[in-house]
């Protein structure tokens, strides 16, 4: 096993308005003076309060089971089902992830909520989604470039609770990693803390793909993220 | 009289909230929803018809808005929070028992599920909709439902997930709220729910869309 530990910067993430405002759907012509200095102050915020990490850990000793969907890393078994499993079934290696954009940015949306304002709560919360996936997408990066070195590629990163695969699941993925890692908890639902984390699978080999996420692979049609995208053609 | 409230129902739905509020720019220093409910009751409008005759119908208009997909998350968001400041002025009305609200409507999203965006839009949508909306929260599971129904029996219940892997606990929800109160409404709603779902777990209703859940319970209430 080997791995590899982040403390990412927030300027190092490249986040700006543009970015956010298209995630909340805006299309090229739209009005956004509704959102965009609203964007601007959270994203000024974030600079202070963002407490960003990621690690990822590479196995050599992983089983595949055609017949059940299911990926063994060392002793522990992954029911990662239909869709990731064509993904990574390929894959000599897999590296396991954790990433976070710290606690603060998340506290801020719920209470911003509670305290009824709406939209303020929901660029936080878009934000602090967008510091994550960022963060993740450097994280994932170097794992590409440090594996092409030795001829091989990666998958795409994906996580429990997607695609089909069973959120309680992040209970095993957890245990490859020191307890509180990265400031991240699981609640007994496997949900994580700081909310604005994710975690996850990404394969590795020569004969695996990095195919990109789209829409078009999940099967759930009324998906407000699917809607965004779809509202922008 | 009905300028007033013509005045209010166009701020809610254009999100105005005051006076000093920037948005939207055409309304630059003009009052917005928390000036003209104040206005309107000291006219002598008596605060059902302020609800009735313009909270609900401007927000009625934003969700088919939303709905038609012309109107974005953050719109929509406005508009609530508008809707909020002039509903800050009736609730001593509520309080009071002078003016009645439709029902209470429980809503949450289910335990292993963080997401709620989508449960936050039904949940201010339906109190636009003249409705007391008690919020659950996330990461809700079956025991805290069932005891926002022992305090609030007679309360309609929304149930909200966003992931796949969350719709089993939705089942496990609904199957204990209809072993304990078995006339008690359920709604699902959530990017993986399907009305076939909703049908299999014993669900009454799904609706793809926050204003098809208000319609639903104008439904009921009527």
């Amino acid at each position: 096993m080997y791995y590899k530990t982040y403390n990412i910067d927030f300027n190092e993430l490249k986040l700006n308005p543009s970015m956010v405002e298209t995630v909340l759907g805006y299309q090229e012509g739209d009005d956004r003076e509704l959102v965009t200095s609203l964007i601007e102050e959270v994203l000024t915020e974030s600079q202070g309060i963002s407490n960003i990490k990621a690690e990822f850990r590479v196995f050599d000793n992983i089983q595949f089971d055609n017949e059940t969907k299911s990926v063994t890393v060392n002793n522990l078994n992954f029911q990662v089902k239909k869709i990731i499993f064509t993904q990574i079934k390929r894959s000599d290696s897999i590296a396991l992830f954790l990433c976070t954009a710290g606690a603060e940015i998340g506290l801020r949306s719920k209470k911003a909520m509670q305290e009824r304002d709406f939209l303020k709560g929901y660029i936080y919360d878009v934000v602090g989604s967008e510091i994550v996936e960022a963060a993740a997408d450097i994280m994932q990066d170097d794992l590409e470039k440090m594996i092409l070195k030795n001829g091989k590629k990666i998958t795409n990163r994906y996580s429990p609770g997607y695609c089909g695969w069973d959120v309680a699941e992040q209970h095993k993925l957890f245990q490859y990693f020191p307890e509180n890692y990265c400031g991240i908890q699981l609640t007994q639902s496997a949900l994580m803390n700081p909310v604005k984390s994710v975690s996850g699978i990404i394969g590795i080999g020569k004969e695996v793909k990095n195919n990109p996420y789209t829409c078009r692979m999940c099967e759930l049609k009324d998906c407000v993220y699917r809607r965004v995208r779809e509202m922008k053609h | 009289m009905e300028n007033i409230l013509e005045k209010l129902a166009y701020c809610v739905e254009n999100g105005k909230i005051n006076k000093t509020s920037p948005y939207p720019p055409n309304m630059k220093d003009q009052d917005g929803a928390d000036e003209l409910a104040k206005k309107a009751l000291e006219a002598g409008i008596k605060p059902d018809e302020i609800l009735e005759n313009a909270l609900i119908i401007a927000m009625a208009k934003v969700g088919d808005k939303f709905t038609r997909k012309e109107i974005y998350v953050p719109q929509m968001l406005m508009a609530a929070k508008a809707m909020n400041s002039a509903m800050a002025h009736l609730k001593p009305f509520f309080q009071s028992g002078e003016t009645k609200r439709k029902g209470k409507f429980i809503i949450g999203t289910v335990s292993g599920d963080l997401h709620d965006i989508g449960k936050n839009l039904v949940a201010m949508m339906i109190e636009g909709g003249g409705w007391e909306v008690i919020d659950l929260g996330v990461d809700v599971g079956a025991d805290k439902f069932l005891h926002a129904l022992d305090e609030n029996p007679d309360a309609i219940v929304g149930l909200s997930a966003l992931l796949t892997t969350t719709m089993e606990n939705m089942k496990k929800i609904v199957a204990a709220i209809k072993e304990k109160y078995s006339a008690s409404k359920i709604l699902v709603g959530g990017a993986p729910v399907t009305v076939e779902y909703c049908k299999k777990i014993g669900a009454d209703f799904y609706s793809p869309d926050p204003q098809g859940a208000v319609n639903y319970l104008k439904q009921l209430a009527s």
